[in-house]
This record gives C-alpha cells, structure tokens and sequence, in this order.
C-alpha cells in the first residue's frame, strides 16, 4: 500500500459512535437525575408504577452512563485515535469497515433493548452485569466485533511503532473479555424446566454464593478499571497532547506506568469485600494492591500535567485544555480517594454507605465525563470540518458541571460519613444510639443538595448536546484540517 | 492435600511471582532510561506519532509489511 | 525484550492478558473449593421462597438492602448474628449488596412478621415514619412467576447437585408436584395476611408476588 494524496481518514464509524454518545449520555444522565431525587423525595418513586421505582431505574441509570455514553465514548475514540496514530485509513479495507458499522449497529440495538429489558425487571442483580443472558451473547458478538476492527486495524497499520494509547484500547478490549466472560457465567433455566411453562428470559449464576459474590467484585472492580480508566488514560495520552501541540512530558513514563498499572489492578478487587465472609488474606491484599495503585495511576496523571509545563496560559485560553487538565485533577483526586476507602478501617465505616456512590462519581464524572466531552469536541471540528459553535457555551458549560460535581461529591462525602458513624454510635448504656430510619432521615439535605448538582452537570451536558448538534449543523465550515488547537467560534 | 497446605503453597508461589515480576519490571525501567542516556533508543520521539498523524504524514518507523506479522 | 514486543501486536496481546490475568486466578481458585460448603443447617430455597427471591432481584432490592452482616458489636446488635461464608452455598446468585440505604436484611426473618411485612411493602412510610423506601402497590396484583422459580430450583438440582429431594431437605418432585407445595406453602403466608384481594387470589390457585416475597423474608434468618 503506497500512501496516496487522495486518502483521508474515515470518520463516519465516529460519527455514528459520537451520536450514541450523546444519546445515551442524555437518557443515562437524566435516569440518574431522577433517581438522585427520589431519595431526597420518596414520592417520585410512584409516579409510573412498578417501572419508576428506585430499584428499576437504578440498572438502568449504571448500564446507561457506563456501557452507553463510555463505551461509545471509547468506541468513538477508538476508531478516531486508532486510524490516526496506526496512520491507516478504514477505506483501504471494505472488510473492516462492514465489521465496524456491524459493530455500531449490535452494540446500538443491545442498549436499546437493555434500557427496555431492566425496566421490565429482567435482571441478574449483579452489578454492572445486569442484563439477562440474550443480551450477554449479543455483548459477546459485537465485543469480537470490536476485537477484529481494532487488531485488524493494527494488522494495516503503516507506522511501525504502536502509540500507546493503542495499548491502552487493547488492553480494555482483552481485559474485559476475560472478565465479562467469566462473570456472566450463566445457565438459562428454560432447558431443565421439567415442562413448566418458565420465563425464557431467566438465568442463574454458574457460581453460589461467596464465590460469586468473588467473581463478581473481581469483575465489578476491573470493569471499572478497564472501562473507566485505561480506555480514557487512552483518550488523554492522545488528545491532550494533540490539542496542546506539546510532547508528552515523558514517553517512558508513560510506558512504566501502563504495564504498572496493568499488574496492579487487578489484585484490588478484594477491597470490595472487605468485613464480609471471603478469606482474610484477600481481603488484607485488597487492601495494600488499592494502595500501590496510587503509583501507576498517579504516574499517568502527573505525565498529563507536566506535559502542560511552560503551556499553562493555554489553560486560561482554551476551555477544551481546562476540561483536560480538571479530568486529570479528578483522575487524581478519585485515584487517591479509593485506596483511602480500602484502607480497612475506613472500610468499616465507609462500606455501604453514599460515600461509595460519592467516590464513584468524582471518577465517572469529573475524569470519564469531562473526558469523553472533551475528546468528542476535539473530533468534532475535524470530523464535520466544521468550526465549533461556540466558545462561550463551553465556558458555560465547565462551569456549571465543575460546580455540579463539587456539590455531589461535598454532599456525599459528608452523607456517607455521617450514616457511617452513626451506625456505629452507642450511648453511654451501651445501646446503639441511633435507629436505623434516624441514619435516613439525618441525610435528606445532602440527598437533595446532590440531586441538584446532578442537574447540574445535565444541564451542562444538555449544553454541550445543543453545541455538538450546533456544530455539525451550523459551524463555519473549514478548508483545512486544524493541526493543533480546535478552532471555535466566541 | 489438606485446605492449609494448599493455601501456603498458594502464599508462596504467589510472594515469589510477585518478586519476579518486582525485579523485571524494575529492570526494564532501568533499562529504558539507560537506553535514552546512553543514545542507544530514543524514547521520547514517539510523542511524535500524535503530533505528527496526518494520513501522509511520513512514518516515523516505516513498516516492512512483507517481513513480520 | 519490551520493545521488541510493542512492535508485535499479537505477542503484545499475550503477554497484556498474562500480566492482567493471572491476578485473578491466584486470587479467586485456591479459595473456591471451601467457599462453597454450606454450614450446618442451611438448607436450599423452596420453591415459593425461590419465586420470591426473583421479586426481590426483579426489583433490585439489592440495590439499597445489604444481606451481608460484618462483624462488628454495632451490626451484630443490630442485625443479628454476623455473616458466615457457608450460609450462601445456596445463593445463586449472591445478593450481598454494595450499599445500605435501607437496612441490612439477612436475618430479617427473625424479627419481622408477615403482617408487618405486608403493612410496609404496601406504604412503608406509614409504618416507618421518615422512610424514603418506594411503595410497592403492584406485589400485590402481579402474580409471580412459580413455574420460572421451579426451573430454576430444578437447575440448581440437575446442574449444580444441590440437595433438593433428599433427606430433611425441601421437595421438589416433578413441576406439578412443585406448584402445589408452593400453592400450599402460599397459603400459609396468606391465612397471616389482612389483604382481601391476594387472599381471594390465593384461595384461586394463584400465588400473588407479595406473598411470595414475604415467603423468601421470613426465610431470612
């Protein structure tokens, strides 16, 4: 394959990737909202039957947010960053891009039936791997989708050397095949019903028990790793870099701290289960693998700030850089939080409680969010050719999820706490002081307080809809592909 | 064999990988950063491959697509 | 070595999934053996209790109700005797929990009743002022699913060899036999219950999921 002049990258797998982003970011974030509500003001709950409990819509808001708008996020990214650093494009293979559009179009079809199927109840109760056993072998198919795009990607690939952001995207692809197929481990009970008339629908575990509950943190904790984290360290190697016209601060630091991180994270999984019934040793190395994990995601982190040295003005003149660097700051401040929580005595105060959620969100919405939003503006001048509408309303937009965020973790930090320490508090007697409804009630301010800094960051995400949709619409059209800073209309 | 032996089997296998994959990664950090002082390997050049990614952008490290897989 | 591997994706890939791999399978075989033993007593679901189970997943009461008792003097005072790993070996799959907005709920058998259970699904801030938990007017109409919850006993049977039919342990014999020990079962639960119209319900072989789900929480003990 000679390189010709006429051969461009091809953006429309993007395109359609941006979109699910977009949607599933909103119906994910929306559930979220109003769930958040619902337990400042239980009555919310009720309004739509057995299908807006709190417990319907809670499956629905975490698949929503994390294999919605991520996963599409990284799919989207994945086939921009991948053609760009690989120096390949998906119109020299009629094969790779037939299996990406398929890819888009199962993976579109198995959300649109996940949002459905949890409303309806069908679920296996373990988290993040709700969706019943149909859905799981749809996953498996377009997952392998993905896996022959990306390797056959890299099979055309004319640079010789693999950036590492690709690792990245590799390893989440492998990792969480291995760990999706492990977890969902299930048999439908349909084939030994013994003739009666049972749910097609249902399955149950291959494992019982503590055992299962081991598979699942062990899935429940890595899932996160592999999509919330190394996927978007993926995203940040690449486009904060691009965006900024600087090197990255050191190459070999970034290449320790990925094959750090890969030993690393997966020996934390044990900290989800800290005081309950699995081994002691488990539970002990949990807790100090979560702590040595500072090293590795710090290490990315502090790489991403330094790779600003000498730049910061950029900071205060792009808005696209601030969202970067306030993931970065949020990848910190939530890869410095979770050891603390899986130190075993802050476990026992702060398992169970909404200082968990509370941790989650600083990760999810501050680093993830911030970063696939900032990532997809990138894109957007260079796959619509367009200008950005506007610069203004990503000003606004920071802002006001910034703010959204510090609410819900402040709010959280001090629930969690609070209803942590309270079920522990004994009067002088010797009783426990509190009843259990006491540790409820006591948290309605903070509840309310959180569900308004979730509005918050809809709000902020309904903005940058409104931008993006502006942007492929409307926006200057350009002559010429930007090299570094995206140009954006004030 | 017993639960206890087993698990004291598993204890150690595991400090052993565990100081095994210590002393390689180690290693190779050294190594790296030895490579890049001595000028035998320049590491820090592949930033490049962001910067410089337009479709006919010349590869940094061309590939010979007829000798490796 | 690693450069060398970096430029060859597949070798690449092998090693990427060694290296994140065999945490896990350090970590998760040696233990699986044990685990897995149930402890003295614990017996597997009937099929009512079964059916019950599924109301509780199909509304993720997991997702603000822990059944994981740690052992600490303040849950044990609370709760009820702590957790012990063998009282699951029938659990498929776990319902551990991850967060308590609502009480733990692992040995709720032993100091709830039916009456209060039935009072507190139907409004639970009636019953517990200043509770945020959602009502649940539709267990009492929906009917559950017996036949799904006697596949499923009869999938834990065949495929994974748990002790149903033997011994001291619940029956299971073929579906028709399973649907009316549930209905029977079901009964009992209703002869407790004020409701007019799921007693009526019962009375008419059917098994409303509200009885159902109390079945499986006063199994909790």
């Amino acid at each position: 394959m000679q390189s010709n002049a006429q051969l461009e990258y091809d953006y429309s797998v993007v395109k359609l990737f941006t979109f699910a982003t977009i949607l599933f970011g909103i119906i994910g974030m929306l559930v979220g909202v109003i769930i958040a509500f619902q337990l400042a003001f239980p009555e919310l709950s009720n309004l739509a039957g057995e299908y807006g409990t709190f417990g319907r819509l809670r499956p629905l808001h975490t698949n929503g947010v994390a294999f919605g708008f991520t996963l599409s996020g990284i799919f989207a990214t994945w086939y921009y960053v991948g053609q760009r650093t690989l120096k390949m494009s998906l119109k020299e293979s009629k094969f790779l891009m037939t299996v990406a559009k398929l890819h888009f179009w199962l993976y579109f079809i198995t959300i649109l039936l996940a949002v459905v199927t949890l409303i309806m109840g069908y679920t296996t109760s373990k988290e993040y791997a709700e969706l019943e056993w149909p859905l799981d072998l749809l996953i498996v198919v377009w997952w392998v989708l993905w896996g022959v795009a990306m390797f056959g990607m890299i099979g055309m690939r004319r640079e010789r050397a693999i950036y590492v952001s690709v690792w990245y995207y590799m390893s989440s692809f492998l990792a969480v095949a291995m760990l999706f197929l492990f977890n969902n481990m299930e048999v439908p009970t349909m084939f030994w019903a013994n003739g009666a008339p049972s749910s097609a629908m249902h399955s149950i575990s291959m494992y019982a028990g503590t055992n299962d509950a081991l598979v699942q943190w062990w899935y429940g904790h890595n899932a996160v790793a592999f999509v919330f984290t190394t996927p978007i360290i993926g995203m940040i190697y690449y486009f904060l870099p691009k965006e900024s016209g600087q090197n990255v601060f050191s190459y070999k630091l970034s290449v320790l701290a990925f094959w750090g991180l890969m030993f690393v994270y997966l020996w934390a999984g044990g900290h989800h289960l800290i005081y309950s019934t699995v081994p002691d040793w488990m539970q002990t190395m949990g807790s100090a693998m979560s702590i040595v994990l500072i090293l590795p995601s710090w290490g990315s982190a502090i790489n991403m700030l330094l790779t600003m040295k000498g730049e910061w003005g950029q900071l205060q003149t792009s808005p696209l850089i601030k969202f970067m660097i306030m993931a970065s700051t949020f990848y910190m401040l939530s890869t410095i939080e979770g050891p603390i929580q899986a130190i075993k005595s802050v476990n026992a105060i702060a398992h169970f409680t909404d200082w968990i959620p509370g941790h989650v969100h600083d990760g999810t919405l501050g680093w993830v969010g911030f970063m696939i939003m900032a990532s997809l503006f990138h894109m957007a001048p260079r796959i619509f050719k367009k200008e950005i509408y506007s610069k203004s309303l990503m000003e606004t937009q920071f802002w006001i999820q910034t703010v959204g965020i510090v609410l819900y973790f402040t709010s959280m930090w001090i629930a969690g706490i609070t209803q942590g320490m309270m079920w522990r508090a004994y009067d002088e007697y010797g009783s426990l002081l509190y009843s259990f409804i006491d540790t409820v009630t006591v948290l309605h301010p903070y509840y309310t307080l959180r569900g308004i800094g979730g509005l918050f960051y809809l709000t902020g995400f309904l903005i940058f809809a409104y931008n993006m949709f502006k942007t492929a619409t409307s926006g200057r059209v350009l002559d010429k592909e930007p090299a570094n800073a995206s140009p954006m209309a004030s | 064999m017993d639960q206890e032996t087993l698990m004291t089997i598993a204890g150690y296998g595991k400090f052993f990988i565990l100081l095994f994959v210590f002393i390689i990664f180690y290693g190779y950090a050294f190594s790296i950063y030895k490579r890049q002082k001595t000028g035998e390997k320049d590491f820090e050049k592949y930033s490049d491959l962001v910067l410089n990614d337009s479709i006919d952008a010349t590869p940094l490290e061309k590939r010979d697509n007829s000798k490796e897989k | 070595m690693f450069h060398w591997l970096e430029q060859r994706p597949f070798f690449f890939a092998v090693m990427l999934f060694l290296t994140v791999a065999f945490a896990g399978f350090i970590e998760i075989i040696p233990d699986f053996a044990k685990a897995s033993q149930p402890t003295v007593g614990t017996k597997p679901h009937t099929v009512l209790e079964l059916a019950g189970r599924q109301v509780y997943i199909k509304d993720s009461c997991n997702a603000c109700h822990s059944q994981l008792i740690r052992p600490f003097k303040s849950e044990t005072d609370r709760y009820g005797m702590y957790s012990l790993s063998g009282e699951y070996a029938y659990d498929r799959p776990f319902l551990w929990g991850s967060k308590r907005t609502g009480p733990d709920l692992h040995r709720v058998g032993n100091y709830r009743t039916t009456e209060w259970h039935e009072n507190h699904m139907m409004s639970p801030s009636d019953v517990v002022p200043g509770s945020i938990m959602p009502k649940y007017p539709h267990m009492f109409k929906n009917t559950a699913d017996v036949a799904t919850a006697y596949a499923n006993a009869n999938t834990q049977k065949q495929v994974f060899g748990v002790p149903y039919d033997k011994e001291g342990m619940p029956k299971l014999g073929s579906w028709e036999d399973a649907k009316a020990q549930a209905l029977e079962d079901a009964k009992k639960v209703a002869a407790d219950m004020k409701n007019q119209s799921v007693k009526d319900a019962v009375a008419n072989g059917q098994v409303p999921e509200i009885v159902a789900l109390i079945a499986y929480l006063n199994s909790l003990k």
